[in-house]
């Protein structure tokens, strides 16, 4: 199992210096460089900007300052936003336990409801359960999530008014920021002091419904193909004859013997899922104002700032590979025959 | 020599005496599934008004009917035959717009899956045949492409190139291009293990000849099969750029852009957010739908387990 | 009484409408501690039979039976849950092909104690010790060892030993073997023939042992059942049926066994194959393949009709030679 986990993780440390190489690659590519950026619109003289481009180290050679670069990676510094003058490493940590609350709502969502629809689609395979499930599989496999979350605003929190059109909490609230994560964080507010923050907790949840509904959809359609065809492939299998043949309960046979050899191709795309989810966390934190890396991103790209797009994206992308690599780890405990490959 | 070559032919031609042809058989496998051939008759509509939308559609796309600003459908109160699915917050003819749109869609889609694929296959081919230096170079520069999430990516490169047709669709292209080799090596390398492939060799076929036309043909099927999955995910991805402002810029009726731009519409007028999403809904579904046929009679391996 | 008594069984797969019989009519009785060998070629219905027997068809196929009683329980009218007490207890099953029928995700020793656990109740080291045991019983060297791997570790005569394992751990009264050395190499082959005989006998278990081998079933079983497109064709004791087959199709099974030839420069085939759901014959359904057959045969279904060596379904059974 050491010797498995190893040899993944010299997979993993390639891919991540070619990750380096793009997000530096990207800045370099972009037209105009960055002093011109951060100065705006105003002229600049060419002596100032020299000086400038001499202290960010950008009229070194190319190498030398990807050299830099990882150097500066190597050391945790991320650099500074243009915009805010802020770290970068520190904006991302105050601003990624509002999305990973969201993903983590969202895989629970639909890992659930995805694992149990595909299941029961499975076994009751031809039924107007399974068509239903199925039907509305693909439809949201199919759907455009940034229109999906405008349909359901439109009608919870417009017409019906059942749920808050944007953010993460009421203004009302003032609730000091202790793990990041609202839910927690009022839940702990409330309990201290429940005169002043009732009702918090119910908000933050209120709050996080929609997004979570809209950012679910496509990896809760996904799982739940998934589950459905991987389940009917197993079920055919022989082990599964044999698993009735020594009288185990239709339970135990599905639950154990089937779901068990089942569930090595979906926590693959479970996996695979969390790349979608970080490209839906762009659409859905647009739509909902949620302060989360999506939406800071986004707001990075179109204000220009790109030492936060940089390495924005680099964070990112480690983040995605690092959950493959879980992933990868997961599954050859899941399946005894990955592990032993030679 | 001779005479071995001429045996194939003649049983070739007892085979498709007795067999259905392979055309008729797909037919078969695919018109059994009901829905796919629902998106087939869908899509065939979107691409036929998208190929006549200069004249099947009521006006201009980008006409503005300034005395006629958000009216709503015609089966609405208020709303005017005029104007079927009704107007947007410029007074544009809503129904203009999705057909216009349509071509849009469709032209974003097709070239984006031809600018993935083609190189896709490339690679891929490449890395399958030469799997120790060059293959796994390209393997590892796809990891690293696909570690990067789609949109993300997506959204970084329009950054660098600039909004716009053109760079959407490249951007798009680039994003699917990892899942096309992949698929390509993938495939290729089993094949390559076959029997077939060793007899080609030593008959002497050369590297081109082997590749494309020894090897390919056989793994068209999942090919194309992911072709038109990717083509759907490539409508879904422009609409998603389009509606950052990211994508086709307005007033182009692309139906993304569209979105974008009525969001702020969201309390008086469902139709201006409701038509252009349900449109793209619809067509992902429907293209989805022929995916979904497509492998049932394509992959025999998969049809059993569907 | 007998062990297991099936009388008049019909296995019918499809549609209502457009269904198709896998098994027809189908008689068979087995007595406590005897071999019964069912040979018949791919698709004449012997494992069906035998699944339909242990449950194993559910939701495939219907089920119609005059009787179908084991150990004196009914197994038409008893519960779901009152069958899988039996199934896997005292009616265990081995398959075809060892290397798929043991589930891939656990090892040996959980496939083997999960039986046990169930059935017989045990746990801790009594569990072990008993896993144990039955892994010595099949000859699994190194059984201590073992008992952790996983199925993909194993050879496929390894994995058959420890299908065995697990069928005999709970002291059957039946054991179905089908077709269990088929997938294996020859070598092999008659090593886990020779155990599952030796387990028979020192275990006193009825064993049905489903075949396409002739030659397999002659040497260990004392009764044997042809099949022939779902139905019986011929049954009756071993050494009678290999002197004097009674029904033509064992007669030509019986003469394509090299070792049943001697001096003919050809070994003997039957043309044809056994006919598919669309191509039933209406009268006998060997009429096509038959080299005896006449006008009787093609109008009109034999019946299974006793006689007093065994019983055979044919209107011009062989051991009647003025009728031809």
């Amino acid at each position: 199992m050491f010797a498995f986990i190893l040899r993944r993780l010299g997979l993993l440390l390639p891919t991540f210096f070619g990750i380096t190489l793009i997000t530096f690659g990207l800045i370099r590519l972009i037209p105009g460089d960055p002093v011109e950026v951060m100065v705006g619109e105003r002229t600049l003289d060419p002596q100032m900007h020299a000086d400038a481009m001499h202290r960010l180290g950008l009229d070194k050679p190319l190498y030398l300052q990807y050299v830099d670069y990882l150097g500066n990676l190597a050391s945790g510094n991320l650099g500074e936003s243009l915009v805010t003058k802020e770290s970068v490493w520190k904006e991302f940590a105050t601003l990624f336990p509002a999305t990973l609350e969201l993903a983590r709502m969202v895989m629970l969502f639909a890992a659930v409801f995805g694992l149990l629809a595909g299941v029961i689609a499975a076994i009751k395979r031809g039924s107007i359960f399974d068509h239903g499930v199925m039907g509305l599989a693909l439809t949201g496999f199919s759907m455009p999530i940034f229109w999906w979350g405008l349909i359901l605003i439109m009608f919870f929190s417009v017409k019906l008014g059942w749920t808050p059109v944007s953010g993460r909490l009421d203004l009302a609230f003032d609730i000091a920021p202790r793990t990041g994560f609202m839910l927690i964080d009022t839940w702990l507010a409330e309990a201290a002091d429940p005169e002043i923050n009732a009702g918090a907790f119910k908000d933050a949840l209120m709050h996080l419904i929609l997004p979570a509904i809209v950012l679910g959809t496509i990896p809760l359609a996904v799982i739940a193909r998934m589950t459905r065809s991987s389940m009917l492939e197993v079920l055919r299998e022989d082990y599964v004859r044999t698993a009735r043949a020594k009288g185990l309960s239709p339970a135990r046979v599905i639950f154990i013997h089937t779901l068990r050899n089942a569930l090595i191709p979906v926590l693959t795309v479970m996996g695979l899922q969390v790349g979608t989810l970080m490209g839906g966390a762009v659409l859905t934190e647009t739509i909902f104002s949620w302060p989360g890396i999506g939406k800071w991103l986004i707001d990075a790209i179109s204000r220009r700032d790109y030492p936060v797009v940089q390495n924005g994206i680099l964070m990112v992308a480690t983040l995605v590979i690092l959950v493959n690599f879980t992933v990868d780890i997961l599954y050859g405990i899941a399946n005894p025959r990955i592990r032993h490959a030679k | 020599m001779a005479n071995v070559q001429a045996s194939p032919a003649t049983s070739a031609a007892e085979v498709a005496l007795s067999y259905p042809s392979p055309l008729k058989e797909f037919w078969q496998g695919f018109s059994h599934n009901k829905g796919a051939v629902a998106g087939l008759i869908f899509m065939l509509a979107i691409a036929v008004s998208a190929l006549l939308a200069p004249w099947l559609a009521p006006y201009s796309p980008i006409e503005q009917y300034r005395d006629a600003i958000l009216t709503p459908p015609a089966w609405m109160e208020g709303g005017s035959s005029q104007f079927l699915f009704g107007t947007d917050e410029l007074g544009r003819d809503l129904l203009s717009r999705l057909i216009h749109g349509a071509r849009l869609s469709l032209l974003i889609g097709l070239t984006s899956v031809v600018m993935a694929l083609v190189p896709g296959v490339i690679l891929g081919l490449i890395a399958a045949f030469f799997p120790k230096v060059l293959g796994s170079l390209i393997m590892r520069l796809m990891d690293v492409m696909m570690a990067l999430p789609a949109l993300l990516l997506a959204v970084a490169i329009v950054a660098i190139l600039g909004p716009g047709l053109v760079n959407t669709m490249i951007a798009i292209a680039i994003v699917a291009l990892p899942a096309y080799v992949r698929l390509t090596r993938a495939s290729a390398m089993t094949e390559l293990n076959r029997d077939y492939v060793t007899a080609s060799r030593v008959a002497g076929a050369g590297l081109i000849r082997l590749m494309f036309v020894c090897v390919l043909p056989n793994c068209m099927a999942p090919l194309i099969v992911h072709a038109t999955m990717s083509f759907s995910s490539a409508i879904l991805e422009a609409a998603a750029l389009g509606f950052l402002g990211l994508g086709v810029q307005p007033p182009t009726p692309e139906w993304g852009t569209m979105l974008a731009s009525a969001r702020d519409y969201i309390e008086r007028a469902w139709w201006v957010v409701s038509l252009p999403g349900l449109t793209i809904l619809l067509s992902v579904l429907a293209i989805n739908l022929m995916g979904d046929g497509l492998r049932d009679a394509l992959d025999p391996k998969l049809k059993r387990a569907a | 009484m007998s062990l297991l008594q099936i009388k008049n069984l019909s296995v019918e797969f499809g549609s209502e409408k457009n269904p198709f019989r896998a098994v027809e009519g189908l008689d068979l009785t087995v007595d406590q501690g005897e071999i019964v060998g069912i040979v018949g070629e791919s698709g004449s219905g012997k494992s069906v039979t035998m699944m339909a027997m242990m449950g194993l068809l559910e939701g495939q196929g219907r089920i119609v039976a005059d009787k179908l009683e084991f150990d004196g329980k009914d197994l038409l009218t008893i519960s779901a849950r009152a069958r899988r007490k039996i199934v896997g207890k005292d009616i265990s099953m081995i398959f075809q092909d060892p290397m798929t029928a043991l589930n891939p995700s656990f090892t040996v020793g959980y496939q083997i104690m999960e039986v046990l656990k169930l059935h017989q109740g045990l746990h801790g080291a009594a569990l072990k010790q008993r896993a144990l045991e039955l892994m010595e019983m099949v000859e699994i060297p190194a059984a201590a060892s073992r008992l952790a791997a996983y199925p993909h570790q194993l050879s496929g005569g390894m994995s058959q030993r420890v299908a065995i394992a697990m069928a005999i751990a709970c002291n059957p009264k039946l054991l179905i073997a089908d077709e269990p050395t088929t997938a294996l190499d020859v070598t092999i082959q008659a090593q886990i023939m020779e155990l599952l005989v030796s387990l028979q006998q020192s275990q006193n278990m009825a064993l049905i042992l489903i075949t396409h081998d002739l030659a397999v079933v002659a040497e260990v079983a004392q009764r044997l059942a042809v099949m022939y497109a779902g139905q019986v064709a011929e049954m009756g004791k071993v050494p009678d049926i290999f002197r004097h087959p009674a029904h033509p199709y064992t007669e030509a099974l019986l003469k394509s066994i090299p070792e049943h030839s001697k001096g003919a420069h050809r070994l003997s085939t039957l043309p044809g194959i056994v006919p598919g759901q669309y191509d039933r014959p209406s009268g006998c359904l060997l009429s096509p393949r038959c080299p005896y057959v006449q006008q009787r045969c093609r109008d009109e279904r034999p019946e299974l009709t006793p006689y007093p060596q065994g019983a055979v379904r044919c209107h011009f059974p062989l051991y009647d030679k003025e009728s031809r």
